[in-house]
């Protein structure tokens, strides 16, 4: 039941309610269970945190569904989940709904070159004319005459919408751009062309490629933590007042250093609670 | 014996029954049921493999039909079919630029493919010696069986960089398409090609060699010529083979959803925008892939009766 749940949260949590009403007895099911509804970039995250919560606690159960940021702030201030997921902040129209943030992890976006590219840094608006096809050699940069190879991801990506949303800023993608399936397929072209240019999250990025600076600020964790890094987004946990009963122990348990560490890094993010020595 | 002549008029002309004079009536009904029940029961069992087949394509092509023809009424055939903006997150629904994919990838892969095939098919049933067919052939046979994600890696990680360097862009595009088609339909083209040239009669080789024509000579001016239908065939089930690849060309010709600039700029075909969109599509955008589903199925078929009516046009003529 835990498992990638297609059908509306809602749907779920009121038939789950319906069985604990009439359940015969047992002791309340309802408050034993935790339904995370919302971003579809979260959804990796919290369902493998929710199977590793539910073998660690074998009572509880985690339902998680990936429906978007804004269905599942619709969802929890509506009462039919206990945890909202956004990949987004909140909207003017959505600040007075009562509800609590608490930040989970980091969604950084590297923008990577080719190792022998002489060009380390970019700013935000060359990134953006570059990636709407704008800008197509590497000259009109700081580089040498060398056309622009622009490398896309598809649009189911989570990454393609992060990066549209905080870098391109309403523009469009050149449509006669590379549009490849896969971080790692984006990463291994870009290794291997010495004038291409892509994006994938900073925790996939390897020595094989550059990550470029951005506005003049290096991709690095820190710099991410540090909120100076600017292709970066804030993944959260949504709830109504301050998170109680099951569901703060699985927020407790999505903060906690071994999921962190683990299922968080693992996805490519940062983590938001970095153990520091 | 009436009841024996009866079951075996019954069992019709494909159940000959066995009919010895001066045995028993007893022992001859017996032995005639037994076989009309076996040769009967494994009609019907041949008939349900041949029916299953044809469901499948009847149940699949109704499927795609239904979920797919709302696009036409939605966007217009032509819009549909000729639109040049592929924006389907915001409403632009034109496949002309991946209708142009896949044909251009496909025409290119031919004319590349099979002369190769062609020429293959030649050297196997004409110039190799056994011992020489015995290595190539299984050789050939191989390539058929490499899966396609195969081929697209070995696209992706060898012949794009290759490819870029000499187009100083990233590779993707036409030409690494096209290499890597032509390879992939070889085997399709010269196996079939093969069989064409040595179900030939010996009969006019030697007639040919007996004219004093050389090796060659009866090559080009005989035998491929009289084999020509079966050629044709071939290509046109090769071409079959191109126009529907998915993965391998996925991995290498970039897929942007546009008419390319140039042989090495990326672009997209019908198949491959179905696979990469099928992962999120909705609404009109999931009717759109089910109509290009069609448009395929409709090329599919076009293809197939073009390979019918050559046959027969072949079999008028031989």
């Amino acid at each position: 039941m835990h498992r990638l749940m297609r059908i509306p949260a809602t749907l779920c949590a009121v038939a789950v309610t319906a069985v604990a009403l009439s359940g015969c007895g047992s002791d309340s099911r309802e408050e034993r269970q935790v339904t995370v509804t919302g971003s579809t970039t979260i959804l990796p995250i919290a369902e493998i945190a929710g199977e590793e919560f539910e073998e660690a606690n074998p009572d509880y159960e985690v339902f998680v569904s990936g429906l978007g940021s804004s269905a599942g702030i619709e969802s929890v201030s509506s009462g039919s989940s206990d945890i909202g997921s956004s990949s987004r902040e909140l909207k003017d129209e959505e600040l007075d709904l009562g509800l609590v943030d608490t930040p989970i992890a980091y969604d950084a976006i590297a923008v990577i070159v080719h190792r022998d590219n002489p060009v380390d840094g970019l700013t935000s608006d060359e990134i953006r004319s570059v990636f709407s096809g704008e800008v197509t050699n590497w000259s009109e940069l700081g580089g040498p005459d060398l056309e622009i190879g622009v490398v896309n991801r598809d649009e189911a990506s989570g990454t393609r919408e992060a990066f549209s949303r905080i870098v391109l800023d309403g523009d469009r993608f050149d449509p006669a751009a590379a549009i490849l399936p896969g971080t790692g397929q984006v990463r291994s072209v870009v290794a291997n062309s010495v004038g291409a240019i892509g994006y994938i999250s900073l925790g996939f990025v390897t020595p094989e490629v550059k990550a470029v600076e951005v506005d003049g600020v290096a991709a690095t964790r820190a710099n991410v933590i540090g909120d100076t890094y600017p292709v970066r987004r804030v993944l959260h946990f949504f709830t109504v007042g301050p998170p109680v009963g099951a569901a703060a122990e699985y927020v407790d348990y999505v903060l906690s250093s071994d999921v962190q560490e683990g299922v968080v890094s693992d996805a490519g993010f940062i983590p938001y609670v970095v153990e520091r020595d | 014996m009436a009841g024996s002549e009866r079951d075996m008029r019954d069992a019709g002309p494909g159940a000959p029954g066995p009919r010895e004079p001066g045995s028993g009536s007893g022992v001859l009904r017996q032995t005639a049921r037994s076989q009309y029940l076996k040769e009967s029961s494994l009609r019907a069992l041949f008939l349900a493999c041949a029916s299953v087949a044809v469901m499948g394509v009847a149940l699949i092509f109704l499927f795609v039909g239904l979920r797919g023809w709302a696009i036409f009424a939605k966007v217009g055939v032509v819009d549909f079919l000729f639109g040049s903006t592929w924006l389907p997150t915001e409403g632009e629904f034109g496949i002309w630029p991946l209708i142009f994919g896949s044909f251009a990838v496909t025409i290119g892969a031919l004319l590349l493919g099979a002369p190769l095939a062609i020429g293959t098919a030649i050297f196997l049933s004409e110039v190799a010696s056994p011992r020489v067919r015995s290595i190539l052939r299984p050789a050939v046979e191989l390539l058929a069986g490499i899966p396609s994600v195969i081929y697209g890696f070995f696209g992706l990680i060898v012949l794009r960089p290759i490819i870029a360097d000499m187009s100083g862009g990233l590779g993707f595009g036409l030409v690494t398409g096209w290499l890597i088609l032509a390879i992939m339909i070889v085997p399709t083209i010269s196996a079939i090609s093969e069989d064409a040239l040595r179900s030939l009669s010996p009969g006019i080789r030697e007639a040919s060699y007996a004219m004093g024509a050389t090796k060659w000579q009866t090559i080009y001016k005989v035998l491929v010529p009289a084999a020509k239908v079966g050629i044709i065939d071939a290509v046109i089930l090769g071409m079959g083979r191109a126009i529907g690849e998915t993965m391998a060309v996925l991995m290498v010709i970039g897929n942007a959803p546009v008419v390319p600039a140039g042989v090495s700029e990326p672009f997209s075909t019908l198949t491959t925008t179905i696979v990469l969109d099928m992962a999120y599509a909705s609404g009109d955008h999931r009717t759109a892939l089910f109509g290009m589903a069609i448009i395929l199925f409709l090329i599919s078929m076009v293809l197939v009766a073009l390979v019918r009516s050559l046959s027969r046009f072949g079999k008028q003529v031989g």
